[in-house]
Protein backbone atom coordinates (compact mmCIF):
# COMPACT_ATOMS: atom_id res chain seq x y z
CA UNK A 1 0.00 0.00 0.00
CA UNK A 2 0.98 3.58 -0.93
CA UNK A 3 2.82 5.50 2.05
CA UNK A 4 1.42 9.23 2.52
CA UNK A 5 3.50 11.49 3.31
CA UNK A 6 1.80 14.68 3.07
CA UNK A 7 -1.22 15.85 1.74
CA UNK A 8 -1.19 19.09 0.30
CA UNK A 9 0.71 18.92 -1.39
CA UNK A 10 0.47 15.50 -2.08
CA UNK A 11 3.49 13.63 -1.20
CA UNK A 12 3.88 9.37 -1.70
CA UNK A 13 6.38 7.56 -0.47
CA UNK A 14 8.14 4.98 -3.38
CA UNK A 15 10.53 2.27 -2.29
CA UNK A 16 12.88 1.72 -5.43
CA UNK A 17 15.40 -1.75 -5.38
CA UNK A 18 17.48 -2.98 -8.21
CA UNK A 19 19.93 -6.16 -8.33
CA UNK A 20 23.16 -5.68 -10.86
CA UNK A 21 25.16 -8.02 -12.41
CA UNK A 22 28.81 -6.30 -12.47
CA UNK A 23 31.52 -7.40 -14.67
CA UNK A 24 34.69 -6.70 -13.58
CA UNK A 25 36.24 -7.66 -17.15
CA UNK A 26 39.47 -7.85 -17.58
CA UNK A 27 40.72 -6.43 -14.14
CA UNK A 28 39.31 -9.31 -12.82
CA UNK A 29 43.05 -11.04 -11.44
CA UNK A 30 43.48 -7.82 -9.01
CA UNK A 31 40.58 -9.47 -7.16
CA UNK A 32 40.99 -13.01 -7.79
CA UNK A 33 44.87 -12.72 -7.10
CA UNK A 34 44.01 -10.84 -3.64
CA UNK A 35 42.93 -14.43 -2.54
CA UNK A 36 46.72 -15.97 -2.84
CA UNK A 37 47.89 -12.97 -0.92
CA UNK A 38 48.95 -11.21 -3.40
CA UNK A 39 48.65 -7.88 -5.34
CA UNK A 40 48.64 -7.15 -9.11
CA UNK A 41 47.98 -4.19 -11.18
CA UNK A 42 48.66 -3.32 -14.48
CA UNK A 43 51.93 -1.82 -16.16
CA UNK A 44 52.22 -0.17 -19.51
CA UNK A 45 56.10 -0.97 -20.62
CA UNK A 46 55.82 1.73 -23.67
CA UNK A 47 54.62 4.23 -21.71
CA UNK A 48 56.27 3.29 -18.56
CA UNK A 49 53.62 3.61 -16.37
CA UNK A 50 52.20 1.24 -13.84
CA UNK A 51 48.67 1.91 -12.54
CA UNK A 52 46.57 1.11 -9.38
CA UNK A 53 43.83 0.46 -9.75
CA UNK A 54 44.43 -1.83 -13.23
CA UNK A 55 43.62 -0.86 -16.35
CA UNK A 56 43.68 -3.36 -19.05
CA UNK A 57 44.55 -0.54 -21.54
CA UNK A 58 47.10 2.35 -21.49
CA UNK A 59 45.32 5.60 -21.11
CA UNK A 60 48.19 7.40 -22.80
CA UNK A 61 49.05 5.26 -25.60
CA UNK A 62 46.04 2.84 -25.96
CA UNK A 63 48.58 -0.33 -25.82
CA UNK A 64 47.80 -3.11 -23.94
CA UNK A 65 48.87 -3.27 -20.62
CA UNK A 66 50.87 -5.94 -18.33
CA UNK A 67 49.92 -7.39 -15.02
CA UNK A 68 52.67 -6.99 -12.52
CA UNK A 69 53.19 -8.25 -8.38
CA UNK A 70 53.51 -5.06 -6.02
CA UNK A 71 54.63 -5.21 -2.45
CA UNK A 72 51.72 -3.16 -1.50
CA UNK A 73 53.89 -0.63 0.85
CA UNK A 74 54.24 2.88 0.55
CA UNK A 75 53.25 6.16 2.29
CA UNK A 76 50.34 8.72 3.09
CA UNK A 77 50.09 10.94 0.38
CA UNK A 78 47.06 12.62 1.78
CA UNK A 79 44.32 12.05 4.29
CA UNK A 80 41.26 12.73 6.21
CA UNK A 81 38.68 11.52 8.86
CA UNK A 82 35.20 11.61 7.36
CA UNK A 83 32.55 11.79 9.92
CA UNK A 84 29.68 12.23 7.83
CA UNK A 85 29.01 10.28 4.59
CA UNK A 86 26.58 8.88 2.14
CA UNK A 87 24.00 6.18 3.34
CA UNK A 88 25.80 3.17 2.38
CA UNK A 89 28.66 3.85 4.80
CA UNK A 90 26.80 5.76 7.77
CA UNK A 91 27.41 2.70 9.92
CA UNK A 92 31.58 3.11 9.11
CA UNK A 93 31.53 6.41 11.07
CA UNK A 94 34.13 7.71 11.83
CA UNK A 95 36.69 6.42 9.16
CA UNK A 96 39.63 7.62 7.77
CA UNK A 97 40.06 8.17 3.82
CA UNK A 98 43.78 8.41 2.59
CA UNK A 99 45.53 8.44 -1.01
CA UNK A 100 48.63 6.07 -1.08
CA UNK A 101 51.89 6.53 -2.67
CA UNK A 102 53.11 2.70 -3.46
CA UNK A 103 56.52 1.19 -4.21
CA UNK A 104 56.23 0.58 -8.42
CA UNK A 105 52.73 2.45 -8.42
CA UNK A 106 52.76 5.57 -10.63
CA UNK A 107 49.24 6.84 -9.76
CA UNK A 108 48.26 7.60 -6.13
CA UNK A 109 45.69 4.87 -4.79
CA UNK A 110 42.47 5.45 -2.49
CA UNK A 111 41.73 3.32 0.39
CA UNK A 112 40.85 3.49 3.96
CA UNK A 113 43.18 3.51 6.95
CA UNK A 114 42.54 1.56 9.91
CA UNK A 115 44.90 2.68 12.53
CA UNK A 116 44.21 2.62 16.50
CA UNK A 117 46.16 5.36 16.56
CA UNK A 118 44.60 8.41 14.31
CA UNK A 119 45.65 11.16 16.08
CA UNK A 120 49.43 10.01 14.55
CA UNK A 121 48.44 10.06 11.72
CA UNK A 122 50.66 12.43 9.05
CA UNK A 123 51.13 12.99 5.08
CA UNK A 124 54.35 10.79 4.37
CA UNK A 125 53.50 8.08 7.26
CA UNK A 126 54.35 5.00 6.37
CA UNK A 127 51.80 2.10 5.25
CA UNK A 128 51.07 -1.48 4.02
CA UNK A 129 48.20 -2.94 2.15
CA UNK A 130 46.22 -5.42 3.71
CA UNK A 131 43.26 -7.57 2.46
CA UNK A 132 40.09 -9.06 3.93
CA UNK A 133 40.14 -12.39 4.97
CA UNK A 134 36.14 -12.77 4.08
CA UNK A 135 36.73 -11.15 0.30
CA UNK A 136 33.64 -9.16 -0.98
CA UNK A 137 35.45 -9.14 -4.04
CA UNK A 138 34.93 -5.15 -3.50
CA UNK A 139 37.58 -2.60 -3.43
CA UNK A 140 37.39 -1.92 0.17
CA UNK A 141 38.75 -5.44 0.57
CA UNK A 142 42.00 -3.75 0.56
CA UNK A 143 42.94 -1.02 2.94
CA UNK A 144 45.91 0.44 4.42
CA UNK A 145 47.76 0.02 7.86
CA UNK A 146 50.48 1.64 9.46
CA UNK A 147 53.71 0.29 8.74
CA UNK A 148 55.50 -0.04 11.55
CA UNK B 1 22.52 35.82 -24.16
CA UNK B 2 19.52 37.89 -23.87
CA UNK B 3 17.69 36.93 -21.04
CA UNK B 4 17.96 35.14 -17.84
CA UNK B 5 15.53 33.91 -15.06
CA UNK B 6 16.06 32.28 -11.42
CA UNK B 7 13.83 30.19 -9.29
CA UNK B 8 13.49 30.75 -5.60
CA UNK B 9 16.15 28.16 -4.30
CA UNK B 10 15.53 25.86 -1.34
CA UNK B 11 16.59 22.74 0.17
CA UNK B 12 13.17 21.29 -0.36
CA UNK B 13 10.49 22.82 -2.70
CA UNK B 14 8.00 20.43 -1.90
CA UNK B 15 5.16 23.49 -3.66
CA UNK B 16 6.34 22.81 -6.97
CA UNK B 17 7.31 19.61 -9.13
CA UNK B 18 10.42 19.73 -11.22
CA UNK B 19 8.86 21.09 -14.55
CA UNK B 20 7.02 23.80 -12.73
CA UNK B 21 9.79 25.00 -11.32
CA UNK B 22 11.75 25.26 -14.73
CA UNK B 23 8.05 26.98 -15.88
CA UNK B 24 8.81 29.89 -12.97
CA UNK B 25 12.42 30.61 -14.02
CA UNK B 26 11.60 30.03 -17.89
CA UNK B 27 8.50 32.72 -16.83
CA UNK B 28 10.95 35.25 -15.57
CA UNK B 29 13.52 34.64 -18.54
CA UNK B 30 10.63 35.60 -20.89
CA UNK B 31 8.71 38.27 -19.35
CA UNK B 32 10.97 40.15 -16.74
CA UNK B 33 13.86 41.00 -18.88
CA UNK B 34 14.07 43.94 -21.07
CA UNK B 35 13.74 42.15 -23.96
CA UNK B 36 11.14 42.02 -27.42
CA UNK B 37 10.61 38.46 -27.30
CA UNK B 38 7.83 36.11 -27.35
CA UNK B 39 7.91 32.42 -25.84
CA UNK B 40 7.01 31.55 -29.77
CA UNK B 41 10.46 32.57 -30.95
CA UNK B 42 12.50 30.12 -29.18
CA UNK B 43 13.35 27.88 -31.79
CA UNK B 44 14.52 25.17 -29.52
CA UNK B 45 16.05 23.78 -25.86
CA UNK B 46 18.91 23.28 -24.17
CA UNK B 47 17.71 20.40 -21.25
CA UNK B 48 20.50 20.96 -17.94
CA UNK B 49 20.04 18.21 -15.02
CA UNK B 50 22.57 15.85 -13.62
CA UNK B 51 20.65 13.05 -12.13
CA UNK B 52 17.59 10.57 -13.14
CA UNK B 53 18.13 8.95 -9.59
CA UNK B 54 17.23 11.88 -7.96
CA UNK B 55 13.35 11.55 -8.85
CA UNK B 56 13.72 8.30 -10.71
CA UNK B 57 12.82 9.55 -14.28
CA UNK B 58 14.15 8.99 -17.43
CA UNK B 59 13.61 11.32 -20.22
CA UNK B 60 13.33 14.55 -18.29
CA UNK B 61 14.07 16.63 -20.70
CA UNK B 62 10.89 15.19 -22.81
CA UNK B 63 8.57 16.16 -19.81
CA UNK B 64 10.16 19.98 -19.43
CA UNK B 65 9.47 20.27 -23.30
CA UNK B 66 5.93 19.70 -23.24
CA UNK B 67 5.29 21.27 -20.04
CA UNK B 68 6.86 24.48 -21.62
CA UNK B 69 5.08 23.75 -24.81
CA UNK B 70 7.48 23.67 -27.41
CA UNK B 71 6.83 20.67 -28.70
CA UNK B 72 7.40 20.14 -31.70
CA UNK B 73 10.87 22.10 -32.29
CA UNK B 74 14.39 20.29 -31.10
CA UNK B 75 15.39 19.64 -27.54
CA UNK B 76 18.85 17.91 -26.09
CA UNK B 77 19.53 16.85 -22.52
CA UNK B 78 23.21 17.94 -21.22
CA UNK B 79 24.83 15.86 -19.02
CA UNK B 80 28.14 16.34 -17.47
CA UNK B 81 28.32 15.82 -13.24
CA UNK B 82 28.72 19.64 -11.21
CA UNK B 83 29.37 21.35 -15.19
CA UNK B 84 26.29 20.18 -16.39
CA UNK B 85 24.93 23.57 -16.45
CA UNK B 86 28.29 24.82 -17.81
CA UNK B 87 28.47 22.10 -20.69
CA UNK B 88 24.38 23.65 -21.49
CA UNK B 89 24.91 27.10 -21.68
CA UNK B 90 28.16 26.05 -24.24
CA UNK B 91 25.91 23.47 -26.30
CA UNK B 92 23.62 26.47 -26.36
CA UNK B 93 26.27 28.81 -27.60
CA UNK B 94 27.49 26.31 -30.10
CA UNK B 95 23.91 25.60 -31.56
CA UNK B 96 23.51 29.45 -31.93
CA UNK B 97 26.95 29.83 -33.73
CA UNK B 98 26.50 26.87 -36.14
CA UNK B 99 23.35 28.41 -37.25
CA UNK B 100 21.32 25.92 -35.91
CA UNK B 101 19.29 27.61 -33.50
CA UNK B 102 18.66 31.39 -33.46
CA UNK B 103 17.10 31.42 -30.45
CA UNK B 104 18.03 29.05 -27.82
CA UNK B 105 16.33 28.49 -24.54
CA UNK B 106 18.74 27.21 -22.04
CA UNK B 107 16.87 25.00 -18.92
CA UNK B 108 18.66 24.39 -15.92
CA UNK B 109 17.02 22.38 -12.51
CA UNK B 110 17.51 20.04 -10.49
CA UNK B 111 14.95 18.44 -7.17
CA UNK B 112 17.32 16.77 -4.87
CA UNK B 113 14.75 16.48 -1.87
CA UNK B 114 13.18 13.76 -2.77
CA UNK B 115 15.72 11.47 -1.11
CA UNK B 116 17.34 11.93 2.24
CA UNK B 117 20.26 14.02 2.53
CA UNK B 118 22.37 10.64 3.06
CA UNK B 119 20.80 8.94 -0.13
CA UNK B 120 21.34 12.38 -1.99
CA UNK B 121 24.96 12.40 -1.17
CA UNK B 122 25.81 8.63 -2.31
CA UNK B 123 23.45 9.26 -5.42
CA UNK B 124 26.78 12.30 -5.99
CA UNK B 125 28.84 9.89 -5.06
CA UNK B 126 27.74 7.83 -8.12
CA UNK B 127 29.26 9.92 -10.12
CA UNK B 128 32.43 9.03 -8.90
CA UNK B 129 34.21 5.35 -9.71
CA UNK B 130 31.92 2.92 -8.34
CA UNK B 131 34.43 0.05 -9.04
CA UNK B 132 36.86 1.29 -7.14
CA UNK B 133 36.59 5.05 -5.35
CA UNK B 134 32.53 4.57 -4.13
CA UNK B 135 33.39 1.25 -2.13
CA UNK B 136 35.91 3.10 -0.26
CA UNK B 137 33.73 5.16 1.46
CA UNK B 138 32.25 7.13 -1.39
CA UNK B 139 31.44 10.75 -0.30
CA UNK B 140 32.30 14.14 -2.17
CA UNK B 141 33.16 15.63 0.55
CA UNK B 142 35.79 13.08 1.61
CA UNK B 143 37.50 13.32 -2.09
CA UNK B 144 37.48 16.97 -1.69
CA UNK B 145 38.64 16.96 2.33
CA UNK B 146 41.97 14.62 0.43
CA UNK B 147 42.33 17.43 -2.32
CA UNK B 148 42.23 20.22 0.48
CA UNK B 149 44.74 18.04 3.27
CA UNK B 150 47.30 17.90 0.00
CA UNK B 151 46.65 21.36 -1.36
CA UNK B 152 47.26 22.28 2.68
CA UNK B 153 50.43 20.22 3.01
CA UNK B 154 51.49 21.43 -0.82
CA UNK B 155 51.27 25.19 -0.52
CA UNK B 156 50.60 26.23 3.05
CA UNK B 157 46.68 26.86 2.88
CA UNK B 158 45.10 27.17 6.05
CA UNK B 159 41.82 26.38 7.77
CA UNK B 160 40.91 30.17 8.27
CA UNK B 161 41.59 30.79 4.43
CA UNK B 162 39.16 28.73 3.71
CA UNK B 163 36.74 29.95 6.42
CA UNK B 164 37.14 33.02 4.66
CA UNK B 165 35.86 32.19 1.57
CA UNK B 166 32.45 30.59 3.36
CA UNK B 167 31.85 33.88 5.09
CA UNK B 168 32.29 36.14 1.50
CA UNK B 169 29.83 33.94 -0.21
CA UNK B 170 27.27 33.34 2.59
CA UNK B 171 26.99 36.96 3.75
CA UNK B 172 27.20 38.15 -0.33
CA UNK B 173 23.91 35.90 -0.32
CA UNK B 174 22.44 38.02 2.75
CA UNK B 175 21.51 40.48 -0.37
CA UNK B 176 20.23 37.88 -3.08
CA UNK B 177 16.53 37.12 -3.02
CA UNK B 178 16.52 33.27 -4.49
CA UNK B 179 19.93 32.36 -1.89
CA UNK B 180 18.82 29.10 0.13
CA UNK B 181 20.90 30.57 2.89
CA UNK B 182 18.71 33.92 3.21
CA UNK B 183 15.96 33.91 5.27
CA UNK B 184 15.07 37.33 5.50
CA UNK B 185 14.69 37.72 1.54
CA UNK B 186 13.48 33.88 0.41
CA UNK B 187 10.32 32.91 1.77
CA UNK B 188 11.73 29.31 0.75
CA UNK B 189 14.90 29.81 2.44
CA UNK B 190 16.69 27.65 5.62
CA UNK B 191 14.87 29.47 8.34
CA UNK B 192 18.16 28.76 10.76
CA UNK B 193 20.59 30.45 7.97
CA UNK B 194 21.99 34.06 7.93
CA UNK B 195 25.28 35.84 8.05
CA UNK B 196 28.25 34.20 9.34
CA UNK B 197 31.66 34.72 10.73
CA UNK B 198 34.70 33.19 10.72
CA UNK B 199 34.65 31.99 13.78
CA UNK B 200 31.39 30.03 12.66
CA UNK B 201 32.84 28.58 10.15
CA UNK B 202 36.02 27.16 12.45
CA UNK B 203 33.37 26.07 15.02
CA UNK B 204 31.04 24.51 12.80
CA UNK B 205 31.54 20.43 12.89
CA UNK B 206 33.70 18.53 10.98
CA UNK B 207 32.39 16.46 8.03
CA UNK B 208 35.32 15.70 6.70
CA UNK B 209 39.14 16.81 7.96
CA UNK B 210 40.07 19.83 7.34
CA UNK B 211 36.48 20.47 6.07
CA UNK B 212 33.45 21.42 7.90
CA UNK B 213 29.89 21.81 7.73
CA UNK B 214 30.10 25.20 6.90
CA UNK B 215 32.73 24.78 4.14
CA UNK B 216 30.54 22.61 2.22
CA UNK B 217 28.24 23.80 -0.47
CA UNK B 218 24.11 23.18 -0.75
CA UNK B 219 22.28 20.87 -1.78
CA UNK B 220 19.00 22.53 -4.00
CA UNK B 221 15.89 22.59 -5.40
CA UNK B 222 15.10 24.67 -8.26
CA UNK B 223 15.81 26.00 -11.76
CA UNK B 224 17.40 28.28 -13.77
CA UNK B 225 16.99 29.53 -17.44
CA UNK B 226 18.88 31.57 -20.11
CA UNK B 227 17.95 32.69 -23.25
CA UNK B 228 20.68 33.11 -26.00
CA UNK B 229 20.41 34.46 -29.32
CA UNK B 230 22.45 34.85 -32.74
CA UNK B 231 24.01 38.25 -33.13
CA UNK B 232 21.43 39.25 -35.60
CA UNK B 233 18.69 38.72 -33.69
CA UNK B 234 19.98 39.82 -30.15
CA UNK B 235 20.21 43.32 -31.88
CA UNK B 236 16.67 43.25 -32.66
CA UNK B 237 14.98 42.47 -29.35
CA UNK B 238 17.36 43.60 -26.74
CA UNK B 239 19.62 47.27 -25.95
CA UNK B 240 21.86 45.86 -23.69
CA UNK B 241 22.49 42.01 -25.34
CA UNK B 242 25.14 40.60 -23.36
CA UNK B 243 27.96 38.54 -25.33
CA UNK B 244 29.46 35.43 -24.67
CA UNK B 245 33.53 35.63 -26.11
CA UNK B 246 35.14 32.86 -24.94
CA UNK B 247 34.26 29.52 -24.02
CA UNK B 248 36.18 26.78 -22.97
CA UNK B 249 36.10 22.93 -21.39
CA UNK B 250 38.66 20.76 -20.02
CA UNK B 251 38.67 17.11 -18.69
CA UNK B 252 40.43 14.90 -16.10
CA UNK B 253 41.14 11.24 -15.17
CA UNK B 254 37.56 10.53 -13.38
CA UNK B 255 39.52 8.96 -10.37
CA UNK B 256 42.00 12.14 -8.94
CA UNK B 257 44.16 9.20 -8.02
CA UNK B 258 45.31 8.42 -11.60
CA UNK B 259 46.06 11.97 -12.44
CA UNK B 260 49.72 12.31 -13.37
CA UNK B 261 52.23 14.40 -11.04
CA UNK B 262 54.60 15.64 -13.33
CA UNK B 263 57.01 18.16 -12.12
CA UNK B 264 57.20 21.14 -13.81
CA UNK B 265 53.87 20.16 -15.93
CA UNK B 266 51.73 23.36 -15.69
CA UNK B 267 50.17 24.16 -18.79
CA UNK B 268 50.92 27.82 -18.83
CA UNK B 269 48.77 30.89 -19.24
CA UNK B 270 49.85 33.86 -20.95
CA UNK B 271 51.23 35.91 -17.97
CA UNK B 272 52.68 33.18 -16.29
CA UNK B 273 56.59 32.45 -16.18
CA UNK B 274 57.91 29.16 -16.48
CA UNK B 275 60.13 29.32 -13.87
CA UNK B 276 57.32 29.88 -11.06
CA UNK B 277 56.58 26.56 -10.96
CA UNK B 278 59.75 24.25 -11.74
CA UNK B 279 59.50 22.15 -9.03
CA UNK B 280 55.67 21.69 -8.72
CA UNK B 281 54.21 18.38 -9.59
CA UNK B 282 51.03 18.91 -11.56
CA UNK B 283 48.39 18.37 -11.21
CA UNK B 284 48.17 15.95 -8.82
CA UNK B 285 45.31 15.81 -6.38
CA UNK B 286 45.97 19.61 -5.53
CA UNK B 287 44.78 21.47 -8.48
CA UNK B 288 42.36 20.95 -11.01
CA UNK B 289 43.86 20.63 -14.77
CA UNK B 290 40.69 20.68 -16.40
CA UNK B 291 39.87 23.59 -14.67
CA UNK B 292 43.53 25.80 -16.10
CA UNK B 293 42.52 24.12 -20.23
CA UNK B 294 38.80 25.63 -20.03
CA UNK B 295 40.26 28.87 -18.84
CA UNK B 296 43.30 28.71 -21.16
CA UNK B 297 41.00 28.06 -24.16
CA UNK B 298 38.47 30.88 -23.37
CA UNK B 299 41.39 33.82 -22.68
CA UNK B 300 42.55 32.87 -25.78
CA UNK B 301 39.27 33.21 -27.92
CA UNK B 302 38.42 36.66 -25.75
CA UNK B 303 42.07 37.75 -25.75
CA UNK B 304 42.68 37.50 -21.93
CA UNK B 305 46.29 37.87 -20.89
CA UNK B 306 45.88 39.55 -17.06
CA UNK B 307 42.73 37.92 -15.90
CA UNK B 308 43.00 40.06 -12.34
CA UNK B 309 43.06 42.91 -14.48
CA UNK B 310 40.65 42.25 -17.74
CA UNK B 311 37.43 40.49 -15.54
CA UNK B 312 35.85 42.29 -13.47
CA UNK B 313 33.46 39.86 -11.94
CA UNK B 314 33.25 36.03 -11.59
CA UNK B 315 30.81 33.78 -10.63
CA UNK B 316 32.89 30.07 -10.12
CA UNK B 317 31.90 26.67 -8.58
CA UNK B 318 32.26 26.53 -5.24
CA UNK B 319 31.29 23.29 -4.04
CA UNK B 320 34.03 23.29 -1.46
CA UNK B 321 35.44 26.62 -0.02
CA UNK B 322 39.05 24.90 -0.78
CA UNK B 323 37.95 24.54 -4.45
CA UNK B 324 37.17 28.26 -4.44
CA UNK B 325 41.36 28.61 -3.59
CA UNK B 326 42.36 25.97 -5.80
CA UNK B 327 40.22 27.70 -8.56
CA UNK B 328 41.52 30.30 -8.17
CA UNK B 329 44.61 29.46 -9.40
CA UNK B 330 43.41 27.25 -12.09
CA UNK B 331 42.11 30.55 -13.24
CA UNK B 332 45.34 32.53 -13.46
CA UNK B 333 43.64 34.68 -10.90
CA UNK B 334 47.10 34.12 -8.53
CA UNK B 335 49.76 31.85 -8.49
CA UNK B 336 49.58 28.25 -7.80
CA UNK B 337 50.14 28.26 -4.20
CA UNK B 338 48.86 31.61 -3.67
CA UNK B 339 45.31 30.99 -3.75
CA UNK B 340 44.70 31.27 0.31
CA UNK B 341 46.24 34.42 0.29
CA UNK B 342 43.81 36.14 -2.53
CA UNK B 343 40.65 35.46 -0.59
CA UNK B 344 42.87 36.72 2.92
CA UNK B 345 43.75 39.81 1.45
CA UNK B 346 40.06 39.97 0.11
CA UNK B 347 40.44 40.59 -3.78
CA UNK B 348 37.37 38.49 -4.40
CA UNK B 349 35.44 40.39 -1.48
CA UNK B 350 32.35 42.03 -3.40
CA UNK B 351 34.55 45.53 -2.91
CA UNK B 352 37.57 43.76 -3.87
CA UNK B 353 39.29 44.09 -7.69
CA UNK B 354 37.63 41.09 -8.61
CA UNK B 355 34.56 40.33 -6.95
CA UNK B 356 33.60 35.97 -6.74
CA UNK B 357 30.33 34.81 -6.06
CA UNK B 358 28.76 38.13 -5.22
CA UNK B 359 25.15 35.69 -5.93
CA UNK B 360 27.17 33.71 -2.61
CA UNK B 361 28.00 30.89 -5.49
CA UNK B 362 26.86 27.09 -4.15
CA UNK B 363 27.52 28.19 -0.51
CA UNK B 364 25.50 30.67 -0.35
CA UNK B 365 22.91 30.48 -3.21
CA UNK B 366 22.34 27.09 -4.09
CA UNK B 367 23.78 23.88 -5.62
CA UNK B 368 20.75 22.45 -7.90
CA UNK B 369 23.59 20.48 -9.62
CA UNK B 370 22.06 20.81 -13.52
CA UNK B 371 20.79 24.45 -12.61
CA UNK B 372 24.01 25.84 -10.87
CA UNK B 373 25.75 26.73 -14.14
CA UNK B 374 22.95 28.63 -16.24
CA UNK B 375 22.71 30.27 -12.75
CA UNK B 376 25.78 31.88 -13.04
CA UNK B 377 25.12 32.98 -16.73
CA UNK B 378 22.17 34.15 -15.09
CA UNK B 379 23.87 35.85 -12.31
CA UNK B 380 26.46 36.93 -14.76
CA UNK B 381 24.08 38.50 -16.89
CA UNK B 382 22.59 40.66 -14.83
CA UNK B 383 25.61 41.49 -13.15
CA UNK B 384 26.79 43.07 -16.78
CA UNK B 385 23.46 44.46 -17.52
CA UNK B 386 24.27 46.53 -14.62
CA UNK B 387 20.98 45.23 -12.76
CA UNK B 388 21.79 42.83 -10.63
CA UNK B 389 20.34 44.40 -7.55
CA UNK B 390 16.95 44.80 -9.16
CA UNK B 391 16.71 41.23 -9.27
CA UNK B 392 17.90 40.28 -6.01
CA UNK B 393 16.19 42.88 -4.36
CA UNK B 394 19.22 44.69 -3.34
CA UNK B 395 21.85 47.16 -4.72
CA UNK B 396 24.80 45.34 -2.76
CA UNK B 397 25.64 42.46 -5.00
CA UNK B 398 25.86 44.53 -8.35
CA UNK B 399 29.59 44.86 -9.12
CA UNK B 400 29.85 48.46 -10.06
CA UNK B 401 30.44 49.46 -13.63
CA UNK B 402 31.31 45.77 -14.34
CA UNK B 403 32.02 44.69 -18.11
CA UNK B 404 33.77 41.13 -18.25
CA UNK B 405 33.03 38.04 -16.52
CA UNK B 406 33.76 34.39 -16.32
CA UNK B 407 31.65 31.72 -15.31
CA UNK B 408 32.87 28.50 -14.18
CA UNK B 409 31.37 25.05 -13.80
CA UNK B 410 32.96 21.80 -12.58
CA UNK B 411 32.25 18.12 -12.57
CA UNK B 412 33.59 15.59 -10.15
CA UNK B 413 36.53 15.45 -8.67
CA UNK B 414 37.81 18.21 -11.67
CA UNK B 415 36.78 15.99 -14.63
CA UNK B 416 35.02 17.88 -16.73
CA UNK B 417 35.47 21.97 -15.85
CA UNK B 418 33.58 25.18 -18.21
CA UNK B 419 34.84 28.14 -18.27
CA UNK B 420 33.49 31.19 -20.05
CA UNK B 421 34.01 34.52 -20.52
CA UNK B 422 30.98 37.11 -20.68
CA UNK B 423 31.20 40.88 -22.02
CA UNK B 424 28.80 43.65 -22.18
Amino acid sequence: MTEIFSIDPLIIKTPYEIEYKHSYGKTTPFFTSLSKGKFMTTRCERCKVTFLPPRADCPYCLGETKWVEISGKGKIHTFSTLHYSGEKFLKDLPFQLVYVELEGVDTVFLTRLKTKHPEKVKVGMKIKLKVSRDLEWRSSDVWAEPDE
Amino acid sequence: MVAGGLTYFSKARKDKTQEELAAEAARMALFENDINLGKDDIDGTIVSYFSDHFENQLLFGSIIQDYLGFNPKPSVRIEGGGATGGLAIRDGYAHVASGLLDVAMVIGFEKMSEVNTAKGNEFIALASDTDWDFPIGGFYSGYYALMAKRHMEEFGTTEEQMAMVAVKNRNNAQHNRFAQTNPKMNPFAMKDAGPITVDDVLKSPYVATPLKRLDICLMSDGAAVAILASEEVAKKITDTPIWIEGTGAGTDFMRAGDRPRTVGGVPLLPHEKKEWYKKLEYPGVHSFRAGRESARQAYKQANITNPLKQLDVIELHDAYTSSEIQTYEDLGLTQYGKGGKLVEEGVTAIDGDLPVNPSGGLIGAMHAVGATGVMQAVEMFWQLQGVAGKFHGSDKTQVKGAERGLIHSHAGTGTYVTATIMAR
